[in-house]
């Protein structure tokens, strides 16, 4: 009995510091009272004009265009914008299904030796059956998270904010790989000479 | 003690891996949906009244259906197969193999079986066993707001079987053709596949879509339907269906012309009210419908409330009908009336 008391112990505590670990960052509100996904990364050894190029490239071919595009390009000010969605799914044991979009508003700005970027405005678009037993966006619901608790209740906004910090996390996991690695190069790609040819 | 122990260390490998799950992802190898309905309808006449499709069993706990759909999508290539158990998804909304609705004989179980394929990002192939595109209203009791459904909806297609192309010309417009059997709600025709469907969809302002459909046959008739809702604000729907059909060539003349409004107001998150107003009128002639006799008319009135507790959805209704002559209904006493009503709870729970 003794062991399986300090087995389940153990259990718990390494639970809670996976979860501590896990626990680096989280959302956060903004001056406007909105939910915002906020970091500052350093990146030493990098110039404001190599990150800023990498980040572009990240806005560009990091996802398709209905996950992210480029919104607005200010090169002056060294800022990118873009918008981009992801869908959550309702999952239990055997089945899954998209349960909503949440858009959002990145931007990026860049300087000497660091970056730092914003997800915001987020906007649950909710998913219903439609009669091929497809799911498709429901026309014209659009909630702000932050009108979350009010609109979808407080299990699915609980849901729905877990869902966004994953994915922040993920979306910044991803520009972060793109800064570290050189942007691929244009080249043309080189032309195959023929196997068989005119002159033998 | 060392099942025990085996059970503690499989719960927390379990408690990890689900951590270390990624929720993003968004392509599963297989989706698995579906319902199952049950209700309780009591009319107030004492005995079942009302034409409309499903809730038919009077004082008595019933179940509408356990309906199963599954999708798999590989690149461009997509299947759905939906079937469904009960007597919503057999005899009242299938026919068997031999084109009958008979719940005895009922043996296909099938509402959807199609394959489709996106050609590109704007054309779509589909082929197969579909659910109707003309309607507001749908078999699946997740897809409709008031339980009990409307003349409408009863005395329309349930399902079309064919080949459609779907070209999107913009994310307002859209147009769909197809060629479908001889005859509504069949798995096979019975000598051609010669109904024409058309459907063009508009969004014309966020939140506002309308579909006007065409359904045309020498056996099966012509239906003109227009089906729009526009969600006006973030807690108002509304929605209306309008349609005229004319028999076909089994019939010398006949068919029906209706109209049906749906308002719906979402008091909170979890609850939210609506009701449908229906004026459903028969042409003359010797097609006869679910509902009034050729010439007649029916005006129905239903005020439905959709509570939601997750996946499960408990809806209290009431309706009352009146019928522009006492063909239809009967009284308690068994007199004919032009008027009949009934309250049904139903719980529909989706997965």
């Amino acid at each position: 009995m003794k062991r399986l008391i300090i087995v389940l112990l153990l259990a718990l505590a390494g639970s809670a510091v996976y979860a501590q670990a896990q626990q680096t960052d989280s959302l956060g509100f903004d001056e406007n009272n909105k939910y915002i996904y906020y970091q500052v990364a350093a990146q030493p050894g990098l110039n404001a004009d190599t990150i800023y190029k990498r980040a572009l490239n990240f806005l560009k071919t990091a996802y398709t265009k209905d996950k992210l595009k480029l919104k607005k390009q200010d090169d002056g000010k060294a800022t990118l914008m873009g918008e981009g969605g992801f869908l959550v799914s309702k999952k239990a044991l055997v089945s899954k299904h998209e349960d909503a979009k949440i858009t959002y508003d990145i931007t990026v700005e860049v300087k000497d030796g660091k970056y730092r970027y914003w997800l915001t405005n987020f906007v649950v678009i909710p998913y219903e059956r439609d009669r091929y037993a497809n799911f498709v966006p429901v026309n014209g619901k659009k909630t702000p998270l932050e009108h979350g608790l009010r609109v979808l209740g407080q299990k699915d906004l609980d849901d729905y904010l877990e869902k966004v910090l994953v994915n922040s996390r993920e979306i910044g996991k991803r520009l972060k790989n793109f800064i570290l690695s050189p942007a691929p190069a244009t080249t043309k790609e080189s032309k195959i000479s023929p196997v068989i040819k005119k002159d033998w | 003690m060392k099942r025990k122990l085996l059970l503690l260390s499989l719960l927390s490998a379990g408690v990890f891996s689900a951590n270390a799950q990624d929720s993003t992802q968004t392509d599963p190898p297989l989706t698995i949906t579906g319902s199952v309905d049950t209700y309780y309808k009591y009319d107030f006449a004492d005995h079942s009244n009302l034409p409309t499709s499903f809730a038919s069993d009077h004082n008595s706990m019933s179940i509408g259906m356990v309906d199963i759909a599954l999708k798999k999508k590989v690149s461009k290539a997509s299947f759905v197969g939906e079937i469904s158990f009960g007597p919503r998804g057999q005899s009242q909304s299938l026919p068997n193999a031999a084109g009958v609705y008979d719940e005895t004989t009922n043996s296909y179980n099938i509402q959807n079986l199609y394959v489709s394929y996106d050609v590109t990002d704007k054309l779509a192939l589909t082929a197969g066993y579909m659910a109707t595109f003309v309607g507001y209203e749908v078999i699946s009791p997740v897809g409709n707001f008031n339980y009990s459904t409307s003349y409408l909806f009863t005395n329309g297609p349930f399902q079309n079987a064919g080949f459609k192309a779907s070209y999107a010309f913009s994310g307002k417009v859209s147009l769909m053709a197809g060629i479908f059997n001889d005859y509504w709600n069949v798995y096979k025709s019975a000598s051609k596949l010669n109904t024409f469907g058309a459907q063009l969809s508009l969004a014309p302002v966020e939140g506002w879509s309308a579909y006007v459909n065409l359904l045309t046959g020498p056996s099966s008739g012509t239906e003109i339907d227009l089906t729009t809702s526009y969600q006006i604000t973030s807690a108002f729907k509304l929605g209306l269906n309008a349609a005229t059909f004319s028999a076909g060539n089994d019939y010398e003349d006949g068919g029906f012309t209706g109209v049906a409004l749906y308002p719906q107001y979402a008091v909170s998150s979890a609850v939210t009210l609506g009701l449908r107003g229906e004026y459903f009128k028969t042409k003359t002639g010797d097609y006869a419908t679910f509902g009034p006799a050729p010439g007649e008319s029916v005006t129905a009135i239903t005020a439905t409330a959709n509570i939601k507790a997750g996946p499960l959805s408990l809806i209290p209704e009431v309706r009352f009908d009146n019928m522009s002559n006492d063909a239809v209904f009967t009284k308690k006493s068994g007199a004919p009336s032009k008027n009949a009503g009934q309250f049904v709870l139903a719980a529909v729970y989706a997965f």
